[in-house]
Parts: structure tokens; sequence; C-alpha cells
């Protein structure tokens, strides 16, 4: 059991700097002082519960703040306070986590250990030659990440480092402020004239008081409580550990010629005119050294070539200073990804790292990370770039939203991708201000660049966006249900049959996949075979998806999982049951955006069925239209200006 | 009774009126008509959504009548053929251990989502009240950990359960045993014959006295979350019989088969 001492230094400078900290070892941090400075090291007490100590140690810190604002100096008076301090909110933090898990008994005796010290260290400066090869071993490992204890253990063991005393190399830096250690689960008491409260906030996940569990544990044998939120990327715990390592040195310490390699783009394909012009606005703003502007918006329409506008911009930034970072939300499209960026710029190192990746360890130029895996970075990445930040885990998650922030470092860039941004950030990155340049009449029409957005109405084809097809069938899944026929359903049907095209059927829940597959058999017993219908929990997921991309089932039934990330030549698409609440705008507008994303084969059908009549249709459907005038304004202009 | 709607096992959302038959359905093949009103209300209790309570799968009514096995007719199973002697009377447990059940519980143990403990509780004392009386004994005796495995987890996932099954059908948990041999995980052994050998002697008794008078009447509960071999629980079974005296009567309840 890891026991933490709570001490407080008093330097020998002439302006007072009593502070507090904490440490699982004693000796290293006498070492450590005393080869800086003589101090005086006073014991405020031990205990094994790690945000017990931190929480004590920020009421300490507040306490002497005060106490030097009285007087000059530190005396036994204002110790004896201090440790006074401590026992009685450690006994209130006892009475409230009692009260908070009612009726269970603590393990040993009390919810909360803590023993009094009285020992006081005089250290005089003397100079010591101190072995630094483990710090320099560690450092550039742990350097821009934030892990837990057992993750710093596995990280290690993949990169078959072996330490034999982690505790104490871990403390140096600390102390050398080159790192940051906090309990897994931050513990405060929050005072009020009503009642005392407990806080606990998650110090990984940033989860408050409803998302964390309290628990006896066994490890620090205390009071405890852990993170359901960020529970399945290991338990973040009162007792364990979290170390944070910013990354303060440029990642450039390779010669600047290999940097420069690696940041060579081999890219073969060429912009069209709009997307050189949104290529070179981003990469402009990653260039840019000024602070401040922290967030970039690429608003660019379904099939308008996202991931190559990026090349630019990665490729300055690996020249600049070092590592990206791509965050995605599904790992179909981490993996999808690597290899174009792989084949992109073929001297970078590129990881595709998600959950069952073997890469999650390594150290590369370029990685492709889940949106999960992505909190155990901390102040990694010059530049971080966040795909579909409308998409499902993204959308509205606080918890995913403050861990890509967290990865970028102190003046990097962050920029969003989106074919759909969210009204936040449409709010804050594209709003239109005073003085912009409005396009023809349409006042309606968005804003097409910014300081911190650029839009791409138009596809790189430069064909405009099929619009959708909306019907309301009266009594739709009724129809559906009884197998009687739905006219528009099976003309669309027949009419992708007959030509040799492709066809996606959306449906909303995952009962509905198994109830469509059987009407259209009823209607078309022959064609039977090239039917096929998947969702998420499908265990043959992959196989099915892979079939209908190699052309050996035509129309596939599918919930919203193949709504992005899918590009098949000659396809349509279809929605039966558009109303429902999870179809809303932003994915019925990607729906839309399957048609027709080939050269070869720019147009297609797009049909939204629905039983009455909704708002999220009406909307998807406006909002393609105003691209496709934007788009249409543009070129017009473009064409008078020629 | 709901305080969460959620399912627990797949988080999705629970509708009671969807999860009516499912909880008729499995009522009835749990119990004899006399005692469906209990077991409806235990199985109403758990916080499982239709579809997962329609999945739950339940060991059915022929088992092995000594390790609880899942089998064809009624007698001992193949494994069981070879025991003489037995100092554990029987077992029983509810689920088989399926790709369902294999995933729920290392979410439980090696995730440590300590909130599935409710349900595993549920469960077992759906098991108790299948199999035997709930009043049929004096204590319940969960299989502890090694100390530094359980320094490591956090929590004991058996006492947890025990604690609450305790609560549940009203007898107290007393842990009369101790771990001393520390044995590698169950997936990193091979063979049953190895097992049954790092098993033997891994427990040792508690000190805790049962009262002399009781001693020879003692009806004691063996818990444990999964039965694999039986070794474990044949060993802390005989760690009991050595000390309790011969004639306690022990059985054992899991959760998996």
């Amino acid at each position: 059991m890891r026991e933490y001492l709570l001490y407080v230094k008093v330097g020998s400078e002439s302006v007072q700097s009593a502070r507090a900290y904490v440490t699982p070892c004693f000796s290293v941090d006498q070492s450590f002082w005393q080869e800086r400075e003589g101090c005086q090291l006073h014991v405020i007490g031990r205990s094994p519960s790690l945000a017990l100590a931190f929480s004590l140690r920020e009421m300490v810190n507040v306490q002497l703040q005060r106490q030097q604002a009285v007087s000059r100096s530190l005396n036994e008076e204002g110790l004896a306070e201090l440790r006074k301090l401590a026992v009685s909110s450690v006994w209130e933090t006892a009475a409230l986590y009692g009260r908070e898990m009612a009726g269970e008994q603590p393990l040993p005796c009390d919810w909360f250990r803590w023993e009094t010290g009285d020992s006081s260290v005089v250290l005089d400066r003397c100079d010591r030659a101190n072995d630094e090869t483990a710090e320099a071993l560690m450092g550039p490992l742990l350097e821009g990440r934030g892990l837990l204890w057992e993750e710093i253990e596995t990280l290690l063991m993949h990169r078959a480092v072996a330490l034999p005393d982690m505790t104490a190399v871990l403390q140096r830096m600390v102390l050398a402020e080159r790192a940051e250690w906090r309990p897994g689960i931050r513990l405060s008491v929050k005072k009020s004239w009503w009642k005392h409260r407990l806080e606990l906030v998650c110090d990984r996940c940033g989860s408050q008081r409803k998302d964390i569990e309290l628990t006896q544990c066994h490890t620090c044998g205390q009071g405890c409580a852990y993170c359901t939120a960020c529970l399945g990327m290991g338990r973040s715990k009162c007792c364990t550990p979290y170390v944070l390592v910013p990354c303060r040195s440029p990642y450039a310490k390779r010669d600047s010629k290999a940097m420069h390699r690696a940041s060579r783009l081999c890219w073969t394909g060429s912009y069209s005119r709009d997307q050189a012009v949104a290529a070179e606005q981003a990469r402009r703003y990653v260039a840019n050294p000024r602070p401040g502007r922290r967030e970039f918006l690429i608003w660019a329409v379904c099939g308008a070539g996202k991931t190559e506008l990026l090349f630019p911009s990665v490729s300055e930034s690996l020249g600049a200073s070092g590592r990206v970072l791509i965050a995605t939300p599904r790992k179909d499209v981490v993996l999808e990804l690597a290899p174009r960026l792989q084949r992109a710029f073929p001297h970078a190192r590129v990881i595709a790292v998600h959950g069952s990746s073997q890469e999650k360890w390594e150290d590369a130029d370029i990685t492709i990370a889940t949106t999960h895996q992505v909190m155990r970075y901390y102040q990694r990445f010059p530049l971080v770039v966040l795909d579909e930040a409308d998409a499902f885990p993204y959308h509205n998650n606080s918890i995913l939203y403050r861990a890509v922030s967290r990865a970028v470092q102190p003046g990097g860039k962050l920029l969003y991708l989106s074919a759909t941004p969210p009204r936040y950030l449409q709010k804050s990155l594209a709003a239109k201000r005073r003085g912009a340049v409005q396009y023809g009449a349409g006042r309606s029409l968005p804003l097409v660049s910014s300081s911190t957005h650029v839009l791409l109405p138009g596809r790189y084809h430069g064909i405009a966006l099929p619009v959708p097809c909306v019907v309301t069938v009266q009594g739709l899944h009724k129809r559906l249900k009884a197998g009687r026929p739905i006219a528009p359903l099976i003309g669309l049907v027949r009419e992708s049959l007959r030509s040799e095209r492709q066809l996606f059927l959306f449906v909303p829940r995952i009962d509905d996949v198994e109830m469509v597959l059987a009407y259209l058999t009823k209607f078309f017993p022959s064609e039977a075979s090239r039917f096929g219908g998947v969702h998420a929990a499908d265990p043959l997921r992959e196989d099915k998806v892979l079939s209908f991309r190699e052309k050996r089932c035509r129309v596939m039934v599918t919930t919203t999982i193949l709504e992005r990330g899918v590009t098949i030549a000659g396809s349509d698409a279809a929605v039966i049951g558009a109303e429902v609440a999870v179809f809303d705008e932003a994915s019925l507008v990607q729906i839309a955006g399957r048609v027709g994303r080939s050269a070869d084969d720019p147009a297609g059908t797009v049909l939204f069925l629905q039983a009455e009549r909704a708002a999220a249709v009406r909307a998807a459907v406006k909002q393609i239209r105003r691209m496709n005038q934007l788009a249409k304004v543009l070129r017009s202009r473009e064409e008078g200006q020629a | 009774m709901m305080t969460r709607c959620r399912c627990v096992a797949c988080a999705g959302r629970i509708v009671p009126r969807s999860r009516e038959s499912a909880i008729r359905s499995l009522a009835s093949q749990l119990s004899q008509r006399t005692r469906y009103p209990v077991m409806y209300r235990l199985v109403a209790g758990l916080a499982l959504c239709a579809s997962c309570l329609e999945q739950l799968p339940v060991i059915g009514a022929a088992t092995c009548r000594q390790c609880g096995r899942e089998q064809a007719a009624e007698g001992l199973c193949q494994d069981c053929h070879k025991w003489t002697g037995e100092t554990l009377q029987s077992n029983r447990s509810l689920l088989r251990y399926n790709e369902w059940g294999k995933n729920l519980l290392s979410t439980y143990k090696y995730r440590g989502e300590e909130r599935l403990a409710a349900l595993y509780a549920e469960l077992l004392a759906i098991a108790v009240h299948r199999y035997h009386h709930a009043a049929a004994f004096d204590c319940i005796v969960p299989v502890p950990l090694h100390e530094q495995r359980l320094r490591e987890r956090g929590f004991n996932q058996v006492e947890l359960l025990a604690g609450r099954l305790g609560a549940r059908i009203g007898v107290p948990v007393r842990p009369l045993l101790h771990r001393t041999k520390r044995t590698a995980k169950l997936s990193q052994q091979s063979g049953r014959t190895a097992r049954e050998e790092s098993m033997d002697g891994a427990f040792s008794w508690a000190g805790e006295h049962l009262g002399q008078a009781q001693a020879d009447s003692h009806r004691i509960l063996l818990l444990d979350d999964i039965y694999t071999t039986g070794s474990t629980l044949r060993s802390c079974a005989k760690t009991i019989r050595e000390h309790a005296g011969s004639m306690c009567h022990i059985c054992s309840v899991t959760i998996y088969r």
C-alpha cells in the first residue's frame, strides 16, 4: 500500500515562499531540494489516499498564503495551525463520505486514515551527482501523454523499458515541473451555508459527481471512488495516480532534413479551383504563428474531397514542428484513412490508433485515432484535425470535446472538418460578421470564408448535389408491416435493379432491417439473393459491407451506420421513415451525400419516404438547395471574372 | 423497483411493456406454479431489457445432480463419476457461460464495473430460490481472493455479491476462508489436472469459530462467480470440512457453469 506524505517547503530566499507538496517517496524530495537550495521541510502528515492528500494540499496552500499576508515567516505556531487544519478537514471529509455511503461499513476502522507528522528537516545545499539516465529514458516516452499508473506500466512494457523504481523517477520529473501528477478522481469538500457536499471530479474525462461511484477500495484501503464514464479506458480512481506530461520541447529533435523528408507530399491528384483556394486558406491558418486563433472550420459538402484538402496543412505542420493528430469518430474511418495518408506522405510514419490497435503505444509523425483514444494524449500535437465533428460520439459529448482540446499543445491549432457542422460550431466559427461580402440576392446564403472558416459548397467534379425527393406516404409503417405496396419505393428498387445500380435503403431501427428485407423479398422474389441487411451489432458487418462494395449485393438495407464514410459509385439512396428522430438534419444530408460522388456518374436519385411531415427532412432539403445555390453563384462570379 | 431505466448489460432502453412477456416466460421456466409469484418478482427486478432477458442463457431443467451441468438426462455427468466421497454436496448454477456471459463477467471483474454487482446478486438470488429454499442456509461464505490480487483489482467480486445476496435472502455472510496460494489466472492455466493441483491447499481457515452447538448442523452456502472444473469450490469445501466438523452440509451456488 503506497503512502503519500504532505509537507511544506520553506525556501531560504529572502521572500518567503512556502508551498505544500505531496510525495510518495520523501527521500527523493529531500535529495532533490538539497541539490537546488537550502531549505526546511516540515511534514504535515501522511495518508494512503492520494485524493485526500491532494485536497489537503490545496487547503494548506490557501492557508499558507493567508498566513504570509500577515507575517513574513512560517513559525511553529503557524505549523501547528496547518496540522490542526489538516486533521479537522480529514475528519470532515470522512464524515461527508460516510454520509454518502449510507449504511456501509468502512474497511478497517475509518474512511480515511491520517497520521499527523511532527518532524522537520533542515537541508543545506550540497551538490550531488544524480543519475539522470532513467529520466532521460522516461521523459521522451511519456511526453505529450496523460496516463493512469497502470497505463504507464503497459507503455513501458510495450517499449521494453525496465526501470527499477518508477515512482522515484516520476517524482523527480514532477518536482522539476516537467510532469504533473494527480489523483484520477479529485476530491474536495464544497462548503455552503446550507449543506456541505463532497465534490468529486474525474480528472481524466471531466465527469462530475453523477458519473462517479463511491466504493470500498481494497487497493488503498480508504474511501475511494471511480469514474464510470471513462471506465472503458481503465479505472480512474481516487487512489490511481494520473500522470500528465506536457510536450515542452519541440518534437523536432531529429535533424531538420528528416523532418523535411517526412513532410514531403507525394500526391499525384489535383485540386479543382475551389478546392485549391480552400486548401490554401487552411494551410495559411496552420502556418500562421500568431497565437489566439485556436479553431478553424473546413465546411465542405459531402463528396468535396475533404481528406485531400488537409494535405497542405498536414505537410506544413510536419515541416514546421512535428506531430499531427487526426481524430475521427469511427474505427472504420481510422482504418480507411491510415493507408491513404501513408500513400500521400510516404516518408512520414503513420499509425492507426484504436481500441484493439497494436500501435497504441507507438510514436509517430501522423497519428490517426478514434475519439476515445485521444483521451490518452496531453498537449502533444501542434495540429489536431477533428474529422466529422457532428458524428455520433462527438456530437454534444463534452468529454470528447475536452479530450480533443487537451491534446492540442498550448498555441497549437485545432481544425474541424465537417459536411454538416452542428449549430454551435456554425455560430462560433462561421457566423456572419459585419462588413462581410454577401453573395447574390440570397441573404440566407452562408458566408463562404472568414478568418475562422472556409466553406466549399460544390463537389470536386463541379456538378450539383442531388436534391432529395420527399414523398409523404400515409400509414407508411403499417403498409410495410402488412406487405402492402408502396409505389415510390417499389418503383425505385425496380428501376435500380433494372439499370444495374446499387441502392442504399436506410431504416430507423435494427428490427426494421429484417422487416424491410422480408417486404422486398415478397415483391422481388427472384432477386432475393441480391438483397442484404446490416446493422451495428451484426457480427458479419464487415463482410456484408464488403460484398456491397464489390457489387455482389445490390440493395443494402441498413441503419444509420452506413450514413458516412462509404463511397460507392453509381448508387441511389432512400430513407424509409425519414420522420423518425434518429434521422436529424445532419444525418439526412449525409445520406443524400452518398449519391453521385464519382465524376463518371454524378447524378442519382435520393428518396425520403416519410409517414408525416417532419422539420428535419425539410431542413435537410433546404440545406442541400442552399449549398447548390451558393455553388452556382460562385461559379457564375468566376466565369464573369474570367 | 427499477431505479435506472437503462439495461445494464446492453445500455438499451428498458420498455416495461415489451419486457412483460419475457419476464413471464422466464419466471415460469424457472419455477413451479406454487412459487411462481416469488420468481416473477425476482425476475422483474432484473435491470435488463426485453431482448437481453429473452436471450438469457438459463440452464435447463435436466442437470447433473452433483455439479449442476446442463445435460440431456438427470443423473451424474462424466466428470462427477470420478469423484467419490464428495465434501461439496452439490453445485448449482443459473446461466451457461456463453459469449454474452463472458463479456459481461469480464466487464464486471476486469474492467471493474462494480455497478453490475446488483444484477449478479439478483441472478444469484434467483438461483438460490430455484434450487434451494431461502431459509436452507445458516451462512454464506464467499470464495476469497488472494491479498495481492485483491489489491490489484481493488475489490473482491464475490464478496460484493455475497453482501447483497445475504441482505436479499436474510442470511449472514461469514468470511471463513483465507487464500494462501497465489494461483495463476484461470485463462493462463492448462488442463484439468494442473488446475486441481494448483488449487490443492490454496485456502486456509480464517479462524472464526462457529458455535460448537451448531457446528454439526451447520448448513453453509459457498458462493463463486463461475464453476469451471469445480476445483476451487472443492478445495474450499475441503478446508471448511476439516475445521468445521464432518457433519456440516456444504452447497455451492455460482452464476455461470
